[in-house]
């Protein structure tokens, strides 16, 4: 019989572009402290530590071996996980199944990018097959750029739409303390007007490279309980990855499409009799890296149906106030710590069922929050989190 | 539009296989961080090795760190270590890479300077290697302040004494 | 008043050069390519589906593509496309650069999809639904490095 999952203890760092004041094995043990601060708990009380980061983006190899001493691992079990964006939704699941199979009853989930070292888009197309892609340097932008097209093709959106999500994640980000990009962008002709970067995507419409770090203490029921009082429970966990952009295998000509999170949202709503995700979900913390995802991921998570993800936006109904609040925190687009972000998204998500997100929190009480990562061509990793099970 | 270096690959004899040179070339920077900034400093601007003492486990981290690995306590005693040392152990590396400071055959050791709790790596020069013993006595060698950047090769290298 | 603590940052500045094999299945690309000017790709016996780039193994059906091979058509019609408006460093070459042809998907008369370059730089011109064909780097010396024998997809009308 399985055990049941809480999260205990939320921690993270106040991202930046840049932390000249630390290396990264001291950025991560301030998210670690946090964390201990949040729960209340020692250091010795963790039993195992688990960590994410994308080692090629920093270019610091075996990070979790050299913040042995600065995150309080030593004499303790664990490893690191590393599947691209998806890293820290994969850390989760690994810290998950390891409390749930009664293996361990209280730890820690790291998830960590220290950006200003390194150059994300570089190490993203130094992935690409040499052969295929003599100067493809448009890394991961270029493929945002190329779904963004097709998005407004097929949809009818339009560039102000984007425009306007990117108002609405600002708005979350300037109310929230440890976002990163705090624009104060007060209109839609403001992010219309800053230059293209891939065309058509805008410098505004795609995440920075930040640095960051955040972490999860996750215990068992019995645990969690003698911990706090506000556990959140990690219900359910799903994780589906694919093969990298292939276009054009199996009738997706632009390897854009979306197998990953039907499979994901198909298994994970199924055993969790979720039928109408507005009605059965509060609220979610989905992994955006640009705003014209934000409203494909709708449609692909279910939250609405196909074609209509700019109206939501257009309608306001995932703004803070709004019926099904999305991105409360701001999002990927504001803050983007690779390694960190889906952990920040379920860190996120369950501030605001615990009522704990302050200026951020959604004006709808929170009862049930959904919170998914995406890495590389469409993976995807989904965590429910619930107030009571 | 920058000349770019053209790739290459070379055919594999009597097969349809290819062999692709290329390479992974991605500007990275390393943030010393708090600790680590200061230890470097000192070098450069004192010529003193300084380690970080946990007051618990009297115990001295040299370089220095910011955090004790036993007991996790924040670490904010700030101690100069001799220049001297003990040799605990070396080896020597007889190829030549682009990584490495100095040209082969390059001797790395692993001393405890007098003061200190842990090892610390750095170059031995200036020594014969059929002399060196692990437990020899050995001094740290600065460059000249002018030369010196804040960096762990502001000591040019460990010598006998 | 303190002063404000001078920060280190190291500079590591070290190519990571590798020599990768292509293995037999790219490899088989790359003689086509050189000798023959033509682009291969392996069918899966069980769903006829044509694996462009080639596969050891059928993604979909699980079982050995084999060494069944057709060739890629031609001509064919973009379905999308993007350009680089702001350089950025490309790890290939060690250098920060904005190439001006755009990256596009193509669909290809025989229902294989090509990504590569297009040789039209004028975004103006650019439209998805355009025409294209393939062009061959045509001195048999400078071909051996597989899609790369392929400098770009020229604009047709047709």
């Amino acid at each position: 019989m399985a055990n049941r999952v809480a999260i205990a203890g939320i921690g993270q760092t106040y991202h930046k572009s840049n932390r000249p004041d630390v290396n990264q094995a001291e950025m991560v043990g301030e998210a670690v402290r946090a964390a201990l601060e949040d729960a209340q708990i020692s250091i010795k009380d963790i039993e195992g530590m688990f960590y994410s980061n994308m080692e090629t983006f920093e270019g610091i190899y075996l990070p979790d071996h050299g913040m042995i001493a600065e995150t309080g691992a030593f004499g303790k079990p664990g490893f690191k996980v590393a599947t691209g964006g998806t890293s820290g939704g994969s850390v989760v699941c690994e810290g998950f199944y390891m409390v749930s199979a009664g293996l361990y009853d209280v730890v820690m989930v790291i998830g960590f990018e220290k950006q200003d070292c390194g150059d994300t888009t570089a190490a993203i197309t130094a992935a690409l097959n040499p052969s295929w892609s003599k100067g493809a340097a448009t890394g991961a932008i270029g493929e945002f750029a190329k779904q963004a097209l097709s998005y407004m093709k097929t949809s009818g959106a339009k560039e102000e739409h984007a425009a306007m999500a990117r108002l609405k994640a600002d708005k979350g980000a300037c109310r929230n303390p440890y976002a990163h990009l705090k624009l104060g962008l007060t209109s839609v002709d403001q992010v219309m007007e800053s230059g293209y970067l891939v065309w058509p995507l805008r410098f505004l419409d795609f995440c920075p490279q930040s640095c960051g770090a955040c972490v999860l203490i996750l215990a068992s029921e019995e645990k969690a309980k003698k911990i706090t009082k506000k556990p959140v429970w990690l219900a359910d966990v799903e994780v589906v990855h694919q093969e990298p952009f292939k276009a054009g295998t199996f009738g997706d000509p632009t390897g854009t499409e979306t197998y990953t999170q039907h499979a994901a949202c198909e298994r994970l709503y199924k055993r969790n009799g979720i039928t109408d995700v507005r009605k059965d979900i509060d609220m979610a913390e989905i992994y955006e890296p640009s705003n014209w995802e934000e409203m494909n991921l709708y449609e692909h998570l279910h939250i609405c149906e196909k074609n209509e993800g700019w109206k939501l936006i257009e309608k306001g109904v995932t703004e803070i106030e709004g019926e099904f609040p999305v991105n409360c925190s701001g999002g990927v687009i504001a803050t983007n710590p690779i390694g960190a972000t889906p952990v920040i998204r379920i860190a996120e998500a369950a501030l605001q069922i615990r009522g704990d997100a302050g200026e951020h929190q959604a004006t709808k009480d929170i009862k049930t929050a959904l919170a998914s990562a995406l890495g590389g061509p469409n993976w995807t990793t989904l965590a429910l989190l619930r107030r009571s099970i | 539009m920058a000349e770019l270096a053209e790739k290459t690959a070379t055919k594999v004899e009597g097969m349809d296989v290819w062999i692709y040179h290329g390479q992974i070339n991605i500007p990275n920077t390393y943030s010393a961080g708090a600790a680590g900034s200061r230890f470097l400093v000192n070098l450069r601007d004192k010529g003193k090795i300084m380690g970080t003492r946990c007051p618990k486990c009297n115990r001295v981290y040299v370089p220095a760190r910011s955090v004790c690995k036993d007991c996790f306590g924040k670490l904010k005693q700030w101690v100069e270590v001799s220049d001297k040392g003990t040799l605990l152990t070396y080896t020597i590396d007889s190829e030549s890479k682009p990584i490495q400071p100095v040209d082969a055959p390059v001797i790395y050791g692993i001393v405890q300077l007098d003061g200190a709790d842990t090892g610390f790596v750095h170059i031995l020069s200036g020594v014969d290697p059929e002399q060196l013993r692990c437990g020899m006595r050995v001094q740290a060698v600065f460059k000249p302040r002018e030369e010196r950047v804040a960096s762990i090769l502001d000591i040019k290298y460990f010598k006998p004494l | 008043m303190a002063k404000e603590p001078e920060y280190i940052i190291v500079n590591i500045d070290v190519p990571r050069k590798y020599d990768w094999s292509t293995g037999k299945y790219l490899g088989k690309v790359y003689a086509e390519a050189k000798e023959n000017k033509k682009l291969m790709g392996n069918r899966c016996p069980k769903c006829n589906q044509v694996m462009w780039y080639p596969t050891v193994v059928c993604p979909k059906c699980k079982v050995e593509t084999g060494w069944d091979w057709v060739e890629l058509a031609d001509r064919g019609t973009v379905v999308q496309y993007t350009y680089l408006v702001f350089p950025l460093w490309d790890p290939h070459y060690g250098e920060r650069w904005a190439n001006s042809h755009p990256s596009a998907i193509i669909e290809l008369d025989n229902g294989i999809y090509q990504r590569h370059w297009l040789e039209e730089t004028d975004p103006e011109k650019l439209k998805e639904g355009m025409r294209v064909e393939v062009t061959w780097k045509e001195n048999y010396d400078e071909r051996g490095l597989g899609l790369q024998d392929v400098p770009f997809y020229r604009t047709i009308e047709d």
